[in-house]
């Protein structure tokens, strides 16, 4: 399809008529500012498809103000190698005119031959909108919808599939896919989309266990109520039987039977036991009679043991007598012996007594002597003492008081000297008469004094002279000796000396005198420690112990001889050893003594036993006694023998009428007679409970409510079948009318798919976009991106929505479909980069369709290679040509 | 001479399977009312007693509604009943007998033969040797005994039986409850009243089935009836009378379609039927979408008609004809899928494929009719 020229006239700002001419089969710019005419341009050429020429609702298409207006549109296109020649003129001149080649249509035909060459529909009344532009509206982008391509694609839906049929050579169904809406949807009722069971069908399959089940529980009561009924024939049938039969009377009989054979068996055991007790009882009497017999018969035998005893125990006796006098003997000789060696420890004692004492009297004799010596140094020593502690108290003296006078008098000797050296002097030489008075004191004759004080001179007859020494030491010399005679004046005093000479010599008197008095002290501590009365003491202590000794000494007699006298510890043990042999005699001779009498006891029991036995043995009665137990032995013996046979018999009748097995039987039968018995009770119990059971169950109506559970089941059953088979059918159906229209769609995917893919590699030589199953752009990808086109940016999708309509073109175009692009200030969101790719895309597509560019911006497009169209520039040419 | 009613096998409490519950219910009333017809009908030909020859109760646990109404039922006719237990209510030690007996629901005129033995109806002269069943299953001749039974001299002797007659039923082989064939000759009878068999069916001359009275399946043939038996003399040749007393009558037909012709002659013999009908259809074969349209017309009237009408199309294939597709205006894939479905229909006998054939149908035509509208 190309559109050659286009004229508007009465249209908005076109009051007057406006050409577009010379339009070119690729690309055509068309350009001019806001509000030259270029929307109005592209507005014209919609209304001239779209718009019903009698619609009331293009007032938009009116000039403003003028209401007279009738806009009109021609066009002149070729397609199909045809002239197409369209005037269409609204409002006020209603008109449509179509002349095809020679063919000329009008009105609702020409619209209606418009429609089906460009594949779209118009509006049931009112302007036409978006939904009704069909492939136009793919095709011919208005301003700002350019990323719009969804929509877009799905109002031109139908078009496009039947547009493209002769390219797949198939006829797509029209409306099919409302028809698969319908199926899914009543599909969907019935099955879920994984294809289980929902909503009634989903119901019936429960309801259908519920009645399984039900129908299985009620079965089962029905099969226990039989059971029950067949347990109470067989029950009944037993019970009659029984009460018929009465086993447990025969067991009653057998029982008594039993008792009575076990109690003869009772007796019996009875009659044994007494037996049994009398034959023991025999048995006792033989045993105590053979017992008095071997006694009777055991005398003689027993007196002669008696007489041997007798003879034995006299025997005994005389031995024992003999050892007597042997023993006697032994006693008096241990006996003697002791006493010999008593004298003899006696005499050794005495002999050692009287040496100790004779040693203690030379002893204390020894010490006498030495004690009295000791006293007369002492009295001596004594005397020494006294004398020097007189001498001693008479100089007293202390040594450090006399060295303090020495010093004292040294001292004044020096400052006595010094004052010399400083007084004043005066000397006189008087005449023999003349008299002085000095300080009191007369002088005379001649002489010499120093003064060392304030001194008054008194001259007789002349007056007073007043002497005054001078100097400040003078003084203090005068003072220092002044005191210093003072101190050895009173030292002297003090020590009661005349002078230093002599209190030095008492001191050395003193002195010596100390010293002899430690020497004497010394001495006599040597010979009397403590003391001289101590000494005293221990010499007369000395004395009476002397005394005392050889008073003890001469009291001691002299032994006899001195000859034979053992040492004492040799006597001692003597005496031991004989006192040990003494007892041993002794306690030997008690010891006959008691075995003597013992013996003569025993031989006295002896002899008493012996006499009376012998009485005994020989007295008629036992004579007597010996036969009569003899006689009763035999008949004893007798008895027993005949007792024992009884009992042998006994045993063996008991014995063979086995009264274990007896008494087993008794309980035996006890037991089923019992056993019977209950079995009856419990049957006769047993069919009261199963009737009672049963009346209850069989008022339930079991079985007739089974069979209505079953018709229940069954319809449930047959609903279920029919919606079974319904959403199987549904299923099945779905299936195949989206597999049946997948295939359709994907012969037309692949095309469209490789001509995308041709614009894509231009824009982005990495990525594809993929055709999903309504046409449409879905998947875009490039590199590792992926993603659908809408969460792309609003360029990239803008040149996404172009590049895939320019795919539609192609597509449509192979069908043999009029492909007219036209494009209203498209990608104006596109940087320079993409844009120079998409000005390629758009040269390359403008070789194969015609393409309408109108935009406001023609610098960027100027290097289209095409010469642009300038509106205004026509919109003057016209003007300045009318 | 006596004359008495020959009937059995009422099956009473049994509920029905395969029907709609309203249909169901209507089947079991219609069985209560075959009882009242029987009394009105033993009243009308004046005869001296009803035998009924086992299975009163189709099971021994019925509601104690069911027993009531049964004995109830009875009531027309007040002569003596002699009511026989068969396999499905025999005399247990527990049975709905007993339990009949408990609810103090048996009239004295009902004689309920529970023990084997003669049943002495004095003042009609009638001797009734019973074989009742008092076991769920036997596999001796229970009627063996009669030939020991004596009845008093001038009594008409009937046997009354419940089982299968060796050798003589087609579908009872094995069957349990064995009768010989030649009883009624052997036990000297003069009449042998059997029950079991839900179809009027002769043995011999003394020896029938009478069948149930309403029926109550669609396989045994002659059922729906009582006879009538009127024992002329001693050692007479008795006469019997088959009266109908079923109200619906049951009808299974299995038809396949194969023509349009076959399909007219199938409403046209619906059409016949009358209103009383219980119609189990089976249809097989094929039919053009314009065929199925008329089919599913004629059975929706029928259905409306009828006391019951269920039919089974599972077997019908459709076979779309090219008319029928261009009326359809199934163009595009939507017509691929039908071919498809056709195809597969054909080659694996596809019910699947068949149904969504139809649903498929059934959606464009109402397409189309919105279309046209």
């Amino acid at each position: 399809m190309k559109l050659q020229r286009m004229r508007i006239e009465q249209l908005r700002q076109f009051r007057k008529p406006f050409v577009l001419d010379n339009l070119q089969s690729g690309l055509n710019l068309i350009h001019g500012p806001n509000e030259s005419g270029k929307s109005t341009l592209v507005r014209a050429i919609r209304a001239a498809f779209f718009e019903r020429y009698r619609s009331t609702a293009v007032d938009d298409l009116r000039p403003w103000g003028d209401s007279a207006a009738a806009p009109t549109i021609e066009l002149d296109f070729e397609h199909d190698n045809r002239n197409w020649h369209l005037t269409k003129s609204f409002l006020q001149r209603k008109r449509c005119d179509l002349t095809v080649g020679t063919e000329t249509y009008s009105e609702d035909d020409a619209e209606e031959k418009l429609a089906a060459l460009l594949g779209y529909q118009y509006p049931k009344r009112g302007a036409s909108k978006a939904e009704h532009w069909g492939i136009p509206g793919l095709l011919w982008v208005e301003q700002g919808t350019g990323q719009d391509i969804e929509q877009a694609i799905e109002h031109a839906g139908d078009h496009l599939k039947s547009a493209l049929n002769s390219m797949v050579g198939e006829v797509a169904s029209s409306g099919g896919d409302d028809l698969i809406e319908t199926v899914r949807s009543q599909r969907d009722t019935l099955l879920t989309g994984t294809g289980k069971p929902r909503g009634d069908y989903l119901q019936l399959e429960k309801d259908r266990v519920l009645y399984q089940r039900e129908i299985e529980e009620l079965k089962e009561r029905v099969h226990k109520y039989q059971e029950q009924v067949d347990r109470l024939g067989k029950l009944t049938q037993d019970y009659d039987q029984a009460e018929a039969e009465r086993p447990w009377e025969e067991a009653q009989r057998q029982l008594e039977d039993a008792r009575t054979r076990y109690q003869q068996v009772e007796r019996l055991e009875q009659q044994q036991h007494q037996e049994k007790a009398t034959l023991a009882q025999l048995q006792q009497n033989h045993r105590l009679l053979q017992q008095n017999k071997e006694h009777l018969e055991g005398l003689s035998r027993q007196l002669e043991s008696r007489k041997a005893e007798l003879d034995r125990a006299e025997r005994d006796l005389s031995t024992a007598q003999a050892q007597t006098p042997m023993i006697a003997g032994r006693l008096q000789e241990a006996r003697t012996g002791y006493e010999k060696a008593e004298q003899r420890r006696k005499l050794a004692v005495l002999l050692q007594t009287r040496e100790r004492l004779e040693q203690d009297v030379r002893r204390l004799e020894q010490q006498q002597q030495i004690l009295t010596q000791n006293l007369a140094k002492a009295k001596d020593y004594h005397q020494q003492l006294e004398q020097a502690r007189q001498q001693a108290r008479d100089n007293r003296i202390d040594s450090a008081a006399v060295k303090k006078l020495k010093a004292t008098a040294n001292q004044l000797n020096e400052e006595t000297i010094r004052s010399r050296t400083i007084a004043t002097r005066l000397s006189w030489e008087l005449d023999a008469n003349a008299s002085l008075t000095l300080n009191n004191e007369p002088l005379t004759g001649q002489g010499e004094q120093q003064l060392l004080e304030e001194s008054t001179l008194v001259i007789p007859g002349v007056g007073t002279l007043g002497i005054t020494p001078g100097g400040e030491e003078l003084a203090s010399t005068r003072r220092k000796l002044k005191t210093l005679e003072d101190s050895f004046a009173e030292q002297l005093n003090t020590l009661g000396v005349e002078s230093v000479e002599q209190a030095e010599d008492r001191l050395s008197v003193f002195e010596s005198a100390g010293r002899t008095l430690k020497h004497a002290e010394d001495l006599l501590k040597s010979v009397a420690p403590s003391g001289i009365e101590q000494l005293v003491t221990e010499q007369s202590e000395a004395e009476r112990e002397l005394e005392k000794a050889r008073s003890q000494l001469k009291a001691t007699p002299e032994p006899d001889s001195k000859a034979q006298v053992a040492a004492l510890e040799e006597a001692e043990a003597a005496f031991v050893q004989a006192g040990t042999e003494l007892d041993k005699a002794e306690s030997d001779e008690r010891g006959h003594q008691a075995k003597l009498s013992a013996l003569q006891q025993t031989r006295d029991n002896a002899k008493t036993e012996w006499q009376r036995l012998a009485e005994e043995e020989k007295s008629p009665e036992r004579q007597q006694q010996l036969r009569q137990i003899t006689t009763d032995l035999a008949n004893i013996e007798k008895q027993q023998t005949e007792l024992q046979a009884s009992l042998e018999r006994r045993e063996r009748e008991i014995r063979e009428a086995r009264p274990d097995f007896l008494k087993q039987d008794i309980e035996r039968y006890q037991n089923a007679a019992n056993h019977l018995r209950q079995t009856q009770e419990n049957r006769g119990r047993e069919l009261r409970d199963i009737k009672v059971r049963l009346e209850a169950w069989g008022a339930e109506g079991l079985e007739e409510q089974l069979n209505e559970k079953e018709a229940e089941l069954d319809q449930c059953n047959r609903h279920y079948e029919e919606l079974h088979r319904r959403a199987q059918a549904l299923d099945l159906l779905l299936t195949l009318l989206t597999e049946k229209r997948q295939a359709l769609t994907r012969r037309l995917q692949a095309p469209l798919q490789k001509h995308l893919n041709h614009y894509l590699s231009v824009l982005f030589p990495e990525a594809s976009l993929e055709v999903d199953e309504q046409l449409r752009p879905g998947t875009f990808s490039r590199g590792s991106e992926l993603g659908q086109i809408t969460e792309l940016s609003f360029g990239a999708r803008e040149q996404m929505g172009l590049i895939s309509r320019l795919a539609y073109a192609d597509l449509l175009r192979e069908a043999g479909r009029p492909t007219l692009i036209i494009l209203d200030d498209t990608l104006v969101h596109s940087d320079s980069d993409r844009l120079e790719d998409m000005k390629r895309i758009l040269f390359d597509a403008a070789s194969r369709h015609q393409i309408l560019l109108f935009t406001c911006h023609p610098e960027k497009w100027q290097d289209l290679g095409v010469p642009p169209l300038d509106i205004q520039a026509s919109k003057e040419q016209a003007a300045q040509s009318l | 001479m006596p004359k008495f009613l020959h009937t059995a096998d009422w099956q009473m409490g049994r509920a029905f399977t395969r029907f709609e519950t309203e249909d169901g219910a209507a089947l079991v009333e219609a069985r209560f009312e075959a009882i009242e017809k029987l009394a009105q009908l033993a009243n009308e030909h004046q005869c001296d007693a009803v035998l009924v020859a086992g299975d009163v109760f189709d099971a021994q646990t019925v509601s104690d509604r069911t027993i009531r109404r049964v004995f109830n039922a009875t009531k027309g006719f007040v002569g003596p009943w002699v009511m026989l237990p068969g396999n499905h209510d025999a005399a247990l030690a527990e049975s709905v007998w007993t339990r009949a007996k408990r609810l103090g629901a048996v009239p004295e005129n009902v004689h309920l033969a529970l023990q084997p033995g003669v049943i002495d109806l004095d003042s009609q002269r009638l001797s009734i040797l019973c074989a009742p069943l008092t076991q769920r299953h036997t596999y001796g001749d229970l009627t063996e005994p009669f030939s020991g039974y004596e009845s008093p001299e001038g009594f008409t002797r009937v046997g009354l039986a419940h089982g299968s007659v060796q050798g003589l039923l087609p579908d009872d082989i094995d069957s349990t409850n064995p009768i010989a064939p030649d009883r009624a000759e052997a036990s000297r009878l003069d009449y042998l009243a059997l029950g079991d068999w839900h179809g009027t069916k002769q043995i011999n001359e003394r020896t029938w089935y009478s069948g149930t009275p309403e029926p109550e399946r669609f396989r045994n043939n002659e059922a729906g009836n009582a006879l009538i038996v009127e024992v002329t003399g001693p050692g007479a040749t008795p006469n019997v009378t088959q009266l109908p007393t079923g109200r619906y009558q049951w009808h299974q037909w299995r038809q396949t379609l194969a023509v349009q012709s076959d399909l007219e002659q199938l409403l046209e013999r619906l059409d016949a039927l009358p209103e009383s009908a219980v119609v189990e259809l089976r249809l097989e074969g094929s039919v053009t979408l314009a065929g199925e349209e008329t089919l599913l017309k004629a059975l929706s009237v029928s259905e409306a008609r009828f006391r019951s009408l269920r039919c089974e199309r599972s077997g019908l294939q459709l076979a779309p004809t090219d008319d029928d597709i261009a009326a359809l205006k199934a163009d595009g894939y939507v017509g691929e899928v039908i071919e498809s479905l056709r195809q597969r229909q054909e080659a694996a006998q596809d019910d699947a494929a068949r149904d969504a054939l139809a649903v498929l149908a059934g959606l464009l035509r109402e397409r189309e009719q919105e279309a046209s509208q």
